[in-house]
């Protein structure tokens, strides 16, 4: 790059001081070599600043806005998820039979009632009764684990008490996608979540009590008494 | 790129807002920057399908990395920057040629830069964006992202800087060896006419 060049360069891009900017339109006006490298590259600067914008069209930046935000939940999806959240239940066997027979009874009565909707009942869940079973040493409660997932192809749960090993605790599905198993556990504290899918592994949002895992998430916490 | 008004949210705070949870918010900074981006990527490959895909790609890259945008930096430039490198991949992929090009090969184009005639005086104003436009397409990709960057988009030597992560002296040099490539070409078909 030579002298004119370079003070060419510094002229568009506006790095002359007032007096050399002077001196340099003096020196444009005597030299038509340097005037016409001067225009040449002036008009280039120019008319790139004045070259047409593409204007992007509403239905690009809808498109564009819908791929690359993921759409809220609707109010049907909030609703499912409501609906969804599965619940943990102990119990003792006569309890557990007088429960069944109403839920079965109550969900039954629902589905034919209304056999498209997915009807969450509300149930009062009093302090676990608890029975013990075998040995005075070694008591055993049994505590059924329920999930709603209606659109589940398979479920299962992890946990401290069967080495968070999924394949060896599936739930089975019961009217209305209700998903359940009965697991006897001793006297203790357990963490633990459902796989859904066998690869969706969901804490349990309504559990009394969760606990950190270390990796970011939070396991559900289940407190076995008799 | 779109000024931030007094009225309407800051980048800044449209970028926390995306960060919790707002979806609208992000919303609203593709409204704000997407045509700079789509004409980016348009005068970087040539095709305006082609741009808008890579416009696509980069909102989407924002998106996933905006809780890495450091607040000390203008989230334009940021963009930009994403835009900048998705151009260049794209121009890897589609033109290997191009991703290659040796810029010292080209200084010699500046012993030829004089031409006898002022190309305004023979071309319509329409003529020479035109062929400015196809001009520009043949630029090599380095020379081409740093002129569009200043005389196209406008920006500083300081923002490029920071969009390219090149020192400003090199970013002038390839400015000024595209500004008389680009001479050169609209005087060399003047005399053709």
């Amino acid at each position: 790059m030579n002298e004119h060049d370079l003070v060419i360069q510094r002229f568009l891009d506006h790095e002359l001081s007032p007096e050399e900017r002077t001196a340099f339109l003096q020196a444009v006006d005597a030299n038509s070599d340097l005037r016409r490298r001067w225009l040449n590259l002036e008009m280039v600067a120019v008319e790139a600043a004045q070259l047409p914008k593409i204007v992007p069209s509403a239905q690009f930046l809808s498109r564009l806005k819908a791929q690359v935000i993921p759409a809220p939940p609707s109010l049907l999806a909030r609703l499912c998820a409501a609906v969804t959240a599965h619940r943990t239940l102990e119990w003792n066997f006569a309890g557990a039979m007088a429960a069944a027979c109403v839920a079965v009874v109550a969900v039954a009565g629902l589905l034919s009632l209304k056999p498209e909707r997915i009807v969450e009942v509300p149930v009062t869940v009093t302090p676990a009764q608890t029975a013990s079973f075998g040995a005075p040493s070694d008591p055993k409660v049994f505590v059924r684990l329920i999930l709603v997932q209606p659109n589940a192809q398979s479920v299962s749960v992890a946990g401290d008490f069967n080495g968070w090993n999924p394949a060896q605790t599936k739930l089975d599905r019961t009217d209305g996608g209700v998903w359940t198993v009965t697991i006897p556990l001793k006297p203790g504290r357990y963490e633990y979540m459902f796989v859904v899918n066998g690869k969706q592994w969901i804490a349990d949002p309504l559990a009394a009590e969760d606990a950190g895992d270390g990796f970011g998430s939070q396991n559900a916490v289940l407190d076995v008494a008799i | 790129m779109p000024l931030d008004r007094q009225d309407e949210p800051s980048d800044a705070q449209l970028v926390a807002s995306s960060l919790a949870q707002d979806q609208e918010a992000f919303g609203q900074l593709i409204d704000r920057h997407a045509a700079a981006i789509v004409n980016l990527g348009y005068r970087m490959v040539g095709n305006r399908a082609e741009a808008e895909d890579l416009a696509q790609e980069t909102f989407l890259a924002a998106y996933k990395a905006l809780s890495t945008f450091r607040a000390d930096s203008k989230f334009s430039t940021w963009l930009y920057r994403i835009a900048a490198n998705k151009c260049k991949d794209w121009l890897r992929v589609k033109r290997p040629g191009e991703g290659q090009y040796d810029l010292d090969a080209d200084e010699s184009l500046d012993l030829y830069v004089t031409e006898d005639r002022t190309p305004e005086l023979l071309l319509s104003q329409q003529q020479v964006a035109e062929e400015l436009e196809r001009a520009i397409q043949r630029l090599p990709p380095l020379y081409r992202e740093a002129f569009l960057l200043k005389h196209v988009e406008g920006l500083s030597y300081e923002e490029m800087e920071e969009i390219l992560g090149i020192n400003g002296d090199t970013l002038k040099m390839r400015v000024y060896k595209g500004r008389v490539q680009l001479s050169r070409e609209l005087a060399a078909l003047n005399q053709m006419r």
